[in-house]
């Protein structure tokens, strides 16, 4: 079990790790790098001296532009695990770290909640299909189903801010609450927040629940037909009890691994999401750093989402073993490696999708 | 093969959405053949007066804001989606099919060293990784943006494809192929290939539709270089002159929203089809 945690938590560092060598390498070694351009830019301008250049560079990426590459590398590598990510250009003076800091919760509650929304109605909706396979019922809500996961989400998120914001005027079309409140616990605030939440959230279930939907069907129906299942029917329990005993808890597994693996997969989502509802999450500001060529600020988002991904898998991975305690125990795994095809390989719900 | 064909044609005439899928995806791919033959968009200077007109017989969906024909700029538009979500899905199940039966089979050292690598391309977040990589580098040319838009999405197959290739592994036909001494890459392309054949076929309909809807959303955020026509950079266009607002302009927006929902529909019917076809427990529905 130790053994087991150690592994986990050492691959999350190096994963972490990775990212940051990774947008260091994109920021200062790729060819018309980021930090080039900034210092071509201010050159441009005429205005600065070689030093003052030097030090404007050094604010907005923490890294001195003239000091030997593997030097920087350190700097820059110290700097991000003190979490230091230098200033963001588009906004002078603000730190990168304190915009992702603002913008994450709000991320975290959109993308979280719309998360388990769409597993639940999709495990739901999955269940029953496997359960009446053969109804009219099932065929018609698997067409549904296919239609809607395979329908992008900017397309939905663009055609409900024009049908149910605009035209309907249901709800609002962006924004994370209105001006007019002011932020704190208070009713006025909170409630401004979910109306605002609506959409976005709707926009991520709508195409993600379909895809929960399908796999929950199928690891379904592979369960229904498993043996134990059978030797349950033919001991006579409940049916009740075999729905959720036998059933129910053996097709979930596969499933909770899929809705860690998938959390990648939403959060790149919110990137469109965020954007054509002027959600004020990461992927929000992700695109607003692309645009303004704000690569701090970019390289920021991109280590920020990728951490939170690394940390909710961590949990996840954590949290497995107390639901299938085979997981954590490589003796009986090694034992297994031979009949390794029964244990089916959890893969991410989207996974297709980058 | 044939007898591939035979199945397929069989479940295609059961299945009135597999067939739908079918002859979407045709019509696309010939679309993106010749389309280029046989409708024009003007490059030249724009033309005020034929902006924003109606649908009519010349211009069946009207036209833009320049004065093109929208149906015309969906036709050609066609090929560079169709190409760079090709390019991207070759890329993508050519690696993670290599990978993974290479690591299956070997095992070892190999094996888990591989592994540990597949797992982090498994936890970064894809698309974030991609606009990152798209915005700095500045990359246009199809190769490039098919290259960029692979870049994690082989490790989920291969680690798939690896699994299946460990329970191969210890099969009668592969232990024999070893006891005579084949090449690596005899076992490799001869023996396990054709076993996971089915599985990859449906991850290569996947991941075109993966890759075409990361391609398309990088058109409509801007992230790529506006240049050419395809679908993704009308709809950017169409939302940068407010078409959410200005209803004569709304077919402009909503056009190539279409195109894309209705190739993604009939990829993912149309892979339910070929699914059906090579795992027969489906079929008892």
């Amino acid at each position: 079990m130790l053994w087991y945690v150690v592994r986990r938590v050492v691959t999350a560092v190096v994963v972490v790790f990775i990212v940051i060598s990774l947008s260091f390498f994109l920021v200062r070694l790729m060819p018309g790098n980021a930090m080039q351009y900034l210092t071509d830019q201010l050159e441009r301008q005429g205005s600065y001296t070689p030093q003052e250049i030097q030090q404007k560079i050094a604010a907005v990426y923490g890294i001195l532009p003239h000091s030997p590459v593997w030097k920087q590398y350190l700097t820059y590598v110290g700097h991000a695990f003190r979490g230091n990510l230098g200033t963001s250009i588009l906004n002078p003076g603000e730190t990168v770290v304190h915009i992702v800091g603002n913008a994450l919760p709000w991320t975290i509650f959109s993308v979280g909640l719309a998360l388990l929304i769409s597993f639940g109605l999709g495990v739901g909706i999955g269940t029953l299909m496997a359960v009446f396979q053969s109804s009219r019922f099932a065929k018609v809500t698997t067409l549904v189903v296919s239609f809607l996961s395979a329908v992008p989400n900017y397309v939905v998120a663009i055609l409900l801010i024009y049908f149910v914001a605009d035209r309907a005027g249901l709800f609002p079309s962006g924004g994370a609450y209105s001006v007019n409140v002011t932020p704190g616990p208070n009713p006025a605030f909170i409630g401004s927040v979910i109306v605002h939440a609506v959409l976005p959230i709707l926009a991520y279930v709508l195409t993600a629940f379909g895809a929960w939907a399908l796999t929950m069907k199928g690891a379904a129906i592979s369960t229904i037909g498993a043996e134990y299942v059978r030797s349950a029917e033919s001991r006579g329990l409940l049916s009740r009890r075999i729905a959720q005993s036998y059933v129910g808890r053996n097709s979930l597994l596969p499933m909770v691994t899929s809705l860690a693996l998938s959390l990648g997969y939403v959060f790149g989502g919110s990137v469109f999401i965020e954007t054509y509802f002027t959600y004020p999450g990461i992927g929000y500001y992700l695109i607003q750093a692309v645009t303004a060529r704000d690569y701090s600020l970019m390289m920021g988002c991109f280590i920020l989402i990728t951490v939170s991904v690394v940390v909710a898998n961590l949990v996840v991975d954590l949290f497995y073993p107390l639901v299938d305690p085979r997981i954590a125990r490589p003796a009986t795994h090694r034992g297994r490696a031979g009949a390794k095809t029964e244990v089916t390989e959890p893969v991410p719900v989207g996974s297709a999708l980058p | 093969m044939t007898r591939f064909f035979r199945d397929l044609w069989r479940i295609c005439r059961n299945d009135k959405a597999a067939l739908f899928g079918a002859a979407v995806i045709l019509a696309y791919l010939v679309l993106a053949i010749i389309g280029r033959s046989i409708s024009h968009i003007s490059t030249g200077v724009p033309n005020a007066a034929s902006a924003y007109l109606s649908p009519s017989w010349t211009h069946p969906l009207g036209t833009d804001n320049l004065g093109n024909g929208i149906l015309a700029e969906l036709v050609v538009g066609t090929r560079p989606i169709m190409e760079i979500g090709v390019l991207a899905a070759l890329i993508t199940t050519f690696i993670g099919v290599v990978v993974g039966l290479v690591t299956g089979y070997v095992g070892g050292i190999l094996d888990a060293a591989v592994m540990r690598v597949v797992d982090v391309f498994l936890t970064i977040p894809g698309l974030p990784l991609i606009i990152v990589i798209v915005s700095i580098t500045r990359a246009a040319g199809p190769l490039a943006l098919a290259a960029i838009l692979s870049i994690t999405a082989w490790a989920g197959l291969a680690r798939a494809v690896r699994s299946q290739a460990l329970s191969l592994r210890s099969l009668d036909f592969v232990e024999s192929a070893r006891v005579q001494g084949l090449p690596l890459r005899n076992i490799i392309g001869r023996q396990l290939l054709p076993n996971v054949g089915p599985y990859v076929a449906i991850n290569f309909m996947l991941a075109i539709t993966g890759s075409i809807y990361a391609e398309i959303g990088l058109f409509v955020l801007g992230v790529a270089p506006l240049n050419g026509t395809n679908w993704g950079v009308m709809i950017n266009l169409a939302m940068s002159q407010g078409a959410l607002y200005v209803t004569k302009s709304l077919i402009s927006l909503l056009a190539p929203m279409a195109a894309i929902v209705l190739l993604q529909v009939a990829f993912v019917f149309f892979t339910r089809a070929l699914d059906s076809v090579f795992n027969p427990r489906l079929r008892v529905q």
